[in-house]
């Protein structure tokens, strides 16, 4: 905590208007809700955080209680993101999930009671013997539970992983994709239904009265459309990430070292803390290949060419060109307001991947 | 003069030693100093280290002071260790007078060192027995030197029994050389005929021509003559190798050197021709001269079409020193722009393959291997063709010739039916067996060239764990009920996925690929129908579903560097893809008719 206050000080900026503050990575809501209110304290000394800033905390279900969110929202927080991932027990053993589903009804029962109005439920599909059905039954509970915004995420089984050692050894079967496209497809007809907007791969907004075609919903999070609209963004904490000043940079992993690191206290530029480790400052290249990558994700408003030309002084088409009409083509891409905006179609949307290579340069 | 010259081969089988023998008699000739010993000298290239095995030959004078208190040069004359290059191995043979055959002594004579021994003794070289590494714990000396006795003759107890690794007993064998190989024949005085047995290109000097003068001698300022093309030139330099080339006043005969002949290319100086003197020259040229003819021909294509002007300069320069390569521009219909090939064998074309990716760091893609076929057409005309994709259609064959090979395999008894089972399978045909020793059986088969071109060496090796041993040689054209196999991609035809085949084996073959095929063809973003069709019909048929999801779920603020990483790791593997019509077809789908057994 101490060192996090250092690292917050270190980079004070008093005139830097902040507008989004988001605790995740780990299980943040161990931490003591008095701990959170003293960084946003800090925070709040350091930068100019807005009046109406969108404050997150990613929260496990059954590490909350009715007074500590209650406290969290008294402390400034305004927004709730709880890691339900599924609403069967054996799946959630799987996960090696502590919690029940009946933690996430009580959690979101509390949070409204503690005054939130802005609750994500984060949910994982294509777990390893998960049929439709099940799936879909998932999906219903959770949408019992009115949350104003839902992440759902397909799982990736990552080399390294647990997951990925069993599924070698044939102890679980590999996850099937061609299931996986099937209950995604499923699950955004019956958002949509239901009042949700897709606005990004794996995210989903209550857009109720509908906001406009092309922009994204109102309960949209505004943090993570920071990431993808490549606007900066400062990381505090281990392991954490920023990007800003025309770098991408992360702290050290390892708590004690970064402590250590914090206590040396020797100043760098803005924007790297004294325990950034990995910096790396950004060519125009990068700039252009991740505004891209990143901004296709967004499934509604997609990529605006015109905010492309501004930042970059040259037009996508003269750079992407050929890729474009091939994307195109092939019904991944869409070309939208008279070539003013990019965007994944919808069965893009699946294949995102084959896309975002593409503008790798 | 030449009365103190010895001209001789190391004859054995890869790895029985050959060049660590080389390198003690270069040691202890004082030809190299330790401190100069690079191991295996003789194998200058690098590949060739690797492999074990000697793919140019070369030649090194030694000066050796015998017991009799005499000097002698000494001349080794190294042979190339594989089967592809017996004609080579034939020249090298015939500027010498003697060889030392070297036998592993836990493992006995294998099938290509007999092969080389019979050339040997056809060309009338005196031979000296050695059994090699009788340092090792599994040597079994007695038993090898029996089957050398009655193989060759030798008295058992003149067999030398040495270990090249540790030195023993090398000493004896400088000594046999210099006793029992004779001096070389060959008048000075008479027109001069030299033997080019080997050469190879060198950037400043030309082609450097490997020389034994049999008859009269070289002096540098003459006009020389090549017998075969009566192409004349004069040399850069004359000299002998000791072992790094070193110019001397003359050659004369019985002596082994060089010749820089400023000449462009290695095709202007083959191996086996006759090198005479313009103003005086030879009547007739030394015998035994051949143009040795590629018989393994395949498709080699840039992976990245840019690499086109690359990969020509590449093989050109690979040309200039490898006389037996050819190749011509090709187009395929599926790959592009790429070269037809030919090769001496199937270790030929994987040495040109290694090369081409080391050092000239291509990323190349080759064609199943075709032999080369003859089709008789209803007009009569007969027609060659060594790529599957260009045989006519069915109805204007009349019939289809396909090269006939004589494989001699040598193997220790117990794999006798392994090896009957593997031959036969592949249509061969049993022709008759000996036994060189107890426990060795030495068969003769033939067989189509086609069917030993794919696995058969590995197939062998694997049957026999590794004791058998192979030698072939070119028979004659047989006519046998032959077809096209094609593959259909999307309803195309692919060229370079085509293949001749027996029609027996049509329908499994065709079956076969076409599931290997549906593994190796990774989802596109839409539905690819594969088809084997043979004799006007489809044979088999699969499809590769179109591809749904290809998508990373997360990707927020502190995921985006791995995020980009794996895109572009992606990106990379898709280059390696190699699009067909608008399907991307990964290299080892062509490759896969190789391994259909698998």
């Amino acid at each position: 905590m101490e060192a996090l206050q250092v690292e917050i000080e270190s980079l004070k900026s008093p005139h830097l208007a902040v507008h989004t503050v988001f605790f995740g990575g780990g299980t943040p809501s161990l931490l003591p809700p008095s701990a959170v209110a003293q960084i946003l304290e800090t925070i709040a000394r350091c930068f100019h955080l807005l009046p109406d800033a969108e404050i997150t905390l990613e929260a496990n279900p059954g590490t909350v209680t009715l007074e500590s969110l209650r406290a969290l929202r008294a402390a400034g927080v305004n927004r709730l993101s709880l890691g339900m991932q599924s609403a069967q027990a054996e799946e959630l053993h799987l996960l090696e999930r502590e919690h029940s589903f009946l933690d996430v009804i009580h959690a979101v029962e509390w949070a409204r009671r503690a005054g939130f109005t802005l609750l994500n439920l984060d949910l994982i599909y294509g777990l390893p013997s998960q049929s439709l059905e099940r799936w879909q039954s998932n999906l219903e509970w959770a949408l019992r539970l009115q949350p104003e915004h839902l992440s759902l995420y397909a799982l990736s089984i990552e080399h390294g992983t647990p997951f990925s050692r069993w599924v070698g050894r044939g102890l679980m079967p590999a996850p099937d994709d061609d299931l996986a496209a099937a209950m995604l497809e499923w699950s955004a007809e019956r958002l949509e239904q239901a009042g949700y907007a897709q606005y990004e791969i794996s995210n989903w907004a209550r857009d109720l009265p509908p906001s406009p075609p092309l922009e994204s919903p109102r309960y949209a999070c505004r943090h993570n459309l920071q990431y993808w609209l490549m606007q900066p963004y400062l990381g505090f904490g281990a392991g954490a990430h920023g990007y800003a000043g025309g770098y991408r940079y992360a702290n050290v992993l390892r708590i004690r070292t970064y402590i250590e690191r914090l206590r040396a206290a020797r100043q760098r530029p803005f924007p790297l803390s004294p325990a950034a480790v990995h910096i790396h400052r950004q060519t125009l290249e990068d700039e252009m290949e991740e505004f891209m990558m990143l901004g296709l994700r967004l499934t509604r408003q997609g990529v605006s060419l015109e905010t492309f030309h501004q930042r970059f002084g040259r037009e996508a088409r003269e750079i992407y060109g050929k890729s474009i009409s091939r994307l195109c083509q092939d019904g991944l891409l869409e070309i939208l307001e008279e070539e003013k905006r990019l965007r994944l179609t919808r069965r893009g949307r699946l294949l995102g991947n084959r896309v975002f290579r593409e503008f790798l340069l | 003069m030449s009365r103190h010259i010895r001209n001789f081969c190391i004859i054995a089988h890869v790895d029985h030693g050959k060049s660590t023998l080389a390198d003690r008699l270069l040691q202890m000739t004082g030809t190299i100093s330790e401190r100069e010993m690079v191991e295996q000298v003789l194998d200058s290239m690098e590949l060739e280290r690797e492999k074990g095995v000697t793919i140019k030959a070369s030649a090194v004078r030694m000066e050796y002071t015998a017991s009799d208190g005499q000097r002698y040069e000494l001349n080794l004359i190294d042979t190339p260790g594989h089967v592809d290059f017996g004609y080579e191995v034939s020249r090298a043979l015939a500027a010498c007078e003697g060889a030392i055959l070297v036998v592993d002594a836990t493992q006995g004579i294998e099938a290509q060192t007999l092969a080389n021994l019979y050339q040997a003794i056809e060309a009338d070289l005196e031979i000296i027995p050695v059994i090699n590494k009788i340092d090792l714990p599994s040597a079994r000396p007695d038993e090898v030197a029996e089957d050398i006795s009655s193989l060759l003759g030798t008295p058992k107890e003149q067999i030398l029994r040495i270990s090249a690794k540790e030195g023993t007993n090398v000493e004896a064998v400088l000594e046999a050389i210099v006793q029992r190989i004779p001096p070389p024949r060959g008048d000075p005085e008479a027109p001069l005929r030299a033997l080019i047995f080997d050469s190879h290109y060198d950037a400043y000097k030309g082609v450097v021509a490997y020389v034994r003068v049999k008859e009269g001698r070289i002096l540098p300022g003459d006009t020389l003559r090549m017998m075969s093309t009566q192409a004349e030139w004069k040399p850069v330099e004359i000299g002998i190798f000791a072992p790094d080339m070193r110019p001397v006043a003359q050659l004369e005969a019985g002596e082994v050197g060089y010749i820089a002949t400023g000449l462009k290319t290695v095709r202007d100086c083959r191996v086996g021709d006759t090198i005479t003197s313009a103003a005086r020259p030879a009547a007739e040229p030394l015998p035994g001269y051949r143009h040795p003819k590629p018989m393994v021909f395949a498709g080699i294509y840039p992976v990245d079409a840019e690499d086109y002007p690359d990969l020509r300069d590449a093989l050109e320069k690979l040309q200039l020193n490898d006389a037996s390569l050819v190749f011509e521009p090709e187009t395929s219909q599926a790959l592009g722009f790429g070269f037809r090939a030919g090769f001496l064998g199937l270790f030929h074309m994987e040495i040109v393959q290694e090369r081409l990716e080391r050092e000239y760091n291509l990323d190349v893609l080759f064609t199943a291997p075709s032999v080369e076929y003859e089709v008789l057409l209803r007009d009569g005309r007969t027609l060659r063709v060594d790529s599957p994709a260009e045989l006519p259609d069915e109805a204007q064959i009349v019939e289809i010739r396909e090269p006939w090979m004589l494989i001699e395999i040598i193997t220790p008894t117990e794999f006798y039916g392994a090896i009957m089972d593997l031959v036969t399978k592949r249509r061969g045909i049993f022709k008759g067996q000996e036994y060189p020793s107890p426990h060795r059986v030495q068969l003769k088969f033939e067989i189509p060239l086609s069917e030993i071109l794919v696995d058969f060496f590995d197939e062998l090796k694997s049957r026999t764990r590794g004791y058998a041993s192979l030698d072939y040689q070119f028979l004659e054209y047989r006519p046998d009920e032959l077809q096209k196999l094609e593959i259909l991609v999307n309803g195309e035809p692919v060229d370079a996925l085509a293949a001749i085949v027996h029609r027996k084996d049509a329908y499994h073959k065709g079956q076969a690929l076409i599931s290997k095929l549906k593994d190796l063809i990774p989802r596109q973003l839409f539905d690819v129908a594969i088809q084997a069709a043979a004799g006007g019909r489809i044979i088999s048929r699969a499809n590769v579903k179109a591809l749904r999801k290809d998508v990373l779920a997360k990707c927020y603020g502190g995921d985006v560097t791995r995020k980009k990483k794996l895109l572009e790791k992606q990106k990379r593997g898709k280059r390696r893809l190699k699009m067909v019509g608008n399907v991307e077809i990964p290299q080892e789908a062509f490759m896969a008719v190789l391994r259909l057994e698998e």
